[in-house]
């Protein structure tokens, strides 16, 4: 009997409060990074943004999220109710998956597999299906339409950021998170060697994310929000939750394969005092902060110079530094 | 394995740089200059890397791990599709400017296709064998579309995509089958595994996938039963495509049917003959019939390429040197005249429409006897009339089967023959003893006429010097039989 | 070891039954989602023998792209599949004796190589101590280049042909082009003019 519970029940306790550990303040910063964009914005635009629900507005948030989730939910009469439940969750979930793999700190990982990177990829490019079926569940144009939009973009940004990715994983020599990171304490942060693909990776996973100035699948003006206007209550929220899990997510993988993950940026004392996961979620936000730069400024993209930037510039751009790259570390003996 | 040896394939190597390099030149160039420098530039590649395939000598040599062979059998037919290639690309802009559908592309498709033939007379492994013929069929496919507005040619293009697709299905599952029962893919080991006394006989099931190789291969060679989109893809596919088609692509594909049968499957004639056998009665049977109907000239053609295939067949169902000698000649000579053919028919143009009915070459003697004579002398060389080439090539074919006790459908051979002869001689009487017809625009095209010339003259004139032809031709079958 | 063997049933129904789904759901929207959650199981299944690229290829490669231009295309259809699905049912007997003909073959596949009982002797996922990704480029790049350049070449053409097939130049439409708006200056195109009040230009 103790063997079954040592062997197997305990194990699995282990790992369901490890995932709730992840899960809990991941939903915790996804609210808090809806109320940092709003105040950021608001700074941005010489507004103040939330003041009003608690000191400085800091329980908005919460207030939103709790007006979502006591609204009742709309299923539209013509729409196929199966794929119209599942979208949502298929699009929340795959946002919380990921962080399975991703390393907090040295060894501070859930679960430690050698083909992590294609992991990510592979959650990454499923994030389509929850749009497509959300889309074409709701049997209504304009979301049918931003659906059609959305996973032409996702598709496309998904290749060079493959393509970026492979940069990384040749430096690197291997296809663990982990190993990655270790790998940049030897050579010297990624997005410094490969600076113009940190650059494209930036905006690729803007594009890959939809958000602005890539929002054209939920563009207002001429989609009405595209693939989630049938949507209301806890099944938008679940959407919302996503969109800003994947951000996050996204951000990790950038710190992860070119800002050095749980690295100081120095090897010398102030910096060294400070725990890796702290450093991990500044470099997160300071990423973070780039998305909602990115939305305060730009304006939103045509849909045809969206797809000219995906295959005519960053497609060729990221193919000629693969091949750059690989001849450097062959031709120098630097191949791991 | 160890290392990368490229030696043997520095013509493929070559052929697909040049290529690649030439997609890159097409695309920034303006779009009409393209398309007309694009095809002499192609022709000359063709034909060096037909020079490289000679300059790489007849020995026997591996490249890349014993997937790729260069033997004296597979220089023989790819220097002779090359050049048959070659022809094929260089009459066709004229058609394509006419039709508005000049595209820069078309050369480079062709130069791709060729190298897919290339490494389908090189192939030296299940895989290797299966990607060559992919990579040969895929821009014919596109080349049968390339006339995307015209209904007929993009249904054309479908149909052989979606049957080409079902061939390279079968020959896929014959594959696996083979490896699954054997456990190897390449040829030698599969030779090695099952031939000479006492080896092991072949599984059951690897004679199922040998079925299916031989199946996808009929496919491919447009050989009963497996014929049914010939005709249509001939008649829809614009002309210079389906020169191009039913060339040099023969060639390659009835070079990767002897090497198959003969290298790994050679133990095993007894097993694989009966289906050779019916193939060939099936194709020159219905070769030879069901073409008495067409008004189509290029129908014709499709129905007299089902029926030369199926001659070709006897050949290789004899299984010996011989047969496979018979079998090369004669698909030299059947590239030749059906290339020579289709200059021709892309000579038919009147008031500036390109007409392929055969009734349009009524009296034809009297409007442009040159043409007449021409065709005149192809058709007589189709039909096997001595003692023009398309005789000789029927000759040793028959005279293979002979040899090796398949009498009675070399008897069935020299009938279909004969019925066949009815057809091409319709065409004869039509052009020399009926009223004529409207005369054929003159066109200034000297590489049409360069061609049907060239091709002309090759079958009139075969009899005076056939020894360069047939003791290449013998010596690569030396090299595939042994003794 | 238990524990291993119920995910493997567990995956191998789930792949089994959604293959089944495939063919038997009425909605081909339906179908094809169906499809990809017997892709995902069937992914399941290479990585608890431990082929965990492969695995995860098949589901970038297969569920990530492939499945969702079938899915963009079936969801596009304005096809009445209840009409198209009239007469099915007389295909059966051939469709079964094909089925059934590639039965026989597969068994007698199996029936001719001797199937390993014990997990020793099973074949290898990957060599001791060489991560996946290295054993199987070890294998790509070295016996099976060739094949995998050819792959490439294939690949290249298809990618030509269908350029070649599908991309038209339309004399009409207008195309942005960057460099001529970035060459663009303000002299060429602007013109400053005094003009007096009441005047006009």
């Amino acid at each position: 009997m103790a063997e079954i519970f040592w062997g197997v029940i305990w194990p699995v306790i282990v790992l369901a409060a490890a995932t709730v550990a992840i899960v809990v303040p991941l939903l915790l910063a996804v609210a808090y990074l809806t109320y940092a964009e709003r105040k950021i914005i608001a700074a941005m635009q010489l507004r103040q943004g939330p003041m009003f629900v608690g000191p400085y507005g800091l329980l908005q948030p919460i207030a939103d999220g709790l007006k979502l989730f006591f609204k009742e939910t709309v299923v539209p009469t013509r729409a196929n109710k199966g794929v119209f439940v599942l979208a949502p969750m298929i699009t929340f979930i795959l946002a919380l998956i990921g962080w399975a793999v991703i390393p907090f700190g040295d060894g501070l990982v859930l679960a430690d597999i050698n083909v992590g990177v294609l992991y990510l990829f592979a959650v990454s490019s499923l994030g389509v299906y929850g749009i497509v079926m959300a889309g074409w569940a709701s049997n209504s144009r304009y979301a049918f339409l931003g659906a059609l939009r959305s996973s032409a973009q996702m598709v496309s940004y998904e290749i060079s950021m493959g393509l970026i990715i492979i940069n990384v994983l040749m430096t690197a020599g291997s296809l663990n998170l982990s190993e990655i990171v270790r790998a940049q304490a030897e050579h010297g942060w990624y997005a410094l060697w490969h600076f113009p693909m940190f650059m494209i990776f930036l905006v690729s996973i803007i594009a890959e994310t939809n958000r602005l100035p890539f929002d054209l699948p939920e563009d207002e003006a001429s989609l009405v929000t595209g693939y989630n206007v049938e949507y209301s209550s806890m099944t938008f929220a679940l959407f919302f939750l996503g969109e800003y899990a994947n951000m996050i997510l996204m951000s990790a993988i950038a710190t992860i394969l070119f800002l050095g993950g749980w690295l100081p940026p120095l090897e010398m004392a102030p910096f060294t005092w400070i725990p890796g996961p702290v450093w991990f979620f500044l470099k997160v936000a300071a990423v973070l902060f780039v998305y909602i730069w990115a939305r305060a400024t730009l304006p939103r993209y045509r849909y045809d110079q969206l797809m000219r930037l995906g295959w005519k510039v960053f497609l060729p751009l990221s193919l000629a530094w693969i091949v750059l790259t690989s001849a450097v570390l062959v031709f120098l003996d630097l191949a791991p | 394995m160890t290392g990368l040896v490229v030696g043997p394939a520095v013509p493929e190597a070559f052929l697909f740089l040049v290529a690649t390099l030439l997609l890159g030149v097409g695309a920034f160039l303006p779009e009409r200059r393209a398309a007309e420098v694009m095809t002499p530039v192609a022709v000359i590649v063709l034909l060096v890397t037909a020079m490289l395939v000679m300059a790489v000598g007849p020995g026997r040599a591996f490249a890349f791990g014993g997937h790729f062979v260069h033997d004296g059998f597979a220089a023989f037919l790819k220097v002779v599709a090359l050049v048959v290639a070659a022809g094929a690309v260089l009459v066709a802009p004229g058609w394509f400017a006419d039709e508005r559908t000049a595209r820069f592309e078309y050369p480079i498709l062709a130069l791709f296709s060729a190298l897919g033939m290339l490494m389908m007379v090189s192939a030296n492994s299940l895989l290797a064998l299966y990607m060559a013929v992919e990579l040969h069929s895929l821009p014919l496919y596109v080349m049968a579309a390339i006339k995307r507005d015209s209904l007929r040619a993009s249904e054309a293009g479908l149909k052989y995509f979606v049957l080409g697709a079902l061939a390279s299905g079968l020959l896929l599952y014959g594959a696996s089958l083979v490896y699954g029962f054997t456990g190897t893919l390449m040829f030698d080991e599969l030779a090695r595994a099952h031939a000479g006394a006492g080896a092991a006989p072949l599984p059951l099931g690897a004679l199922v996938g040998l079925i299916f190789l031989v199946a996808g291969f009929a496919f491919k060679l447009a050989a009963v039963p497996f014929h049914m989109w010939t005709p249509d893809v001939y008649e829809g596919a614009p002309t210079p495509v389906v020169a191009f088609v039913a060339a040099a692509p023969k060639l390659a594909a009835v070079g990767l049917a002897l090497r198959v049968l003969h290298e790994p499957f050679g133990a095993f004639a007894d097993e694989w003959r009966q289906v050779i056998v019916l193939v060939a009665l099936g194709s020159m049977i219905l070769g030879a019939f069901a073409a008495i109907g067409q008004t189509n000239l290029k129908r014709l053609m499709a129905y007299s390429t089902i029926g030369h295939v199926g001659y070709a067949f006897v050949g290789l169902a004899a299984g010996t040197a011989t047969g496979v000698q018979g079998v090369l000649v004669y698909m030299a000579i059947y590239a030749v005249m059906t290339l020579g053919t289709f200059a021709c028919i892309l000579m038919m143009r009147r008031q500036g429409r390109y007409v392929e009915a055969i009734d349009d070459l009524a009296g034809l003697s009297r409007t442009d006897p040159l043409m007449a004579l021409a065709l005149a002398l192809l058709m007589f060389s189709l039909a096997g009339i001595p003692p023009l080439a398309g005789f000789f090539a029927k000759l040793y074919v028959f005279l293979a089967a002979v040899e090796a006790g398949l009498v009675w459908l070399a008897v069935v051979g020299v009938l279909t023959s004969v019925v066949g002869a009815f057809y091409y001689l319709r065409i004869v009487k039509l052009m020399y003893f009926d009223e004529p017809a409207e005369a054929f625009d003159r066109l200034r095209r000297p590489e049409l006429q360069l061609v049907a010339a060239a091709s002309a003259a090759f079958v009139a004139l075969f009899l005076l010097w056939p020894t360069p032809l047939l003791s290449a031709a013998e010596a690569a079958a030396r090299v595939l039989v042994g003794s | 070891m238990t524990a291993a063997l119920f995910v493997f049933y567990l995956l191998a129904f789930v792949t089994v039954a959604a293959a089944v789904m495939v063919i038997a759901a009425r909605n081909p929207v339906h179908a094809v989602l169906f499809l990809i959650l017997a892709f995902f199981n069937s992914a399941g299944l290479l990585i608890l023998v431990g082929a965990e690229l492969v695995g995860m290829l098949l589901i970038v490669v297969y569920v990530g792209a492939v499945a969702v231009l079938f899915l963009f295309v079936v969801m596009m259809l304005d096809i009445n599949f209840v009409q198209l699905r009239e007469g099915f049912l007389q295909y059966l007997p051939v469709g079964a004796l094909v089925g059934l003909v590639l039965l026989v073959e597969l068994i007698m596949v199996l029936g001719t190589r001797v199937v390993p009982t014990t997990a020793a002797a099973m074949p290898r996922a990957a060599p001791e101590g060489v991560t996946n990704a290295e054993a199987l480029g070890r294998l790509l790049y070295t016996d099976y280049f060739y094949l995998f350049q050819a792959a490439g070449v294939v690949l290249l053409v298809a990618i030509v042909g269908a350029i070649t097939l599908t991309l038209r130049h339309r004399p009409d439409a207008r195309r942005q082009d960057i460099a001529a708006q970035v060459r663009r200056r303000p002299q060429d195109t602007l013109e400053v003019r005094k003009v007096r009040p009441r005047s006009g230009i």
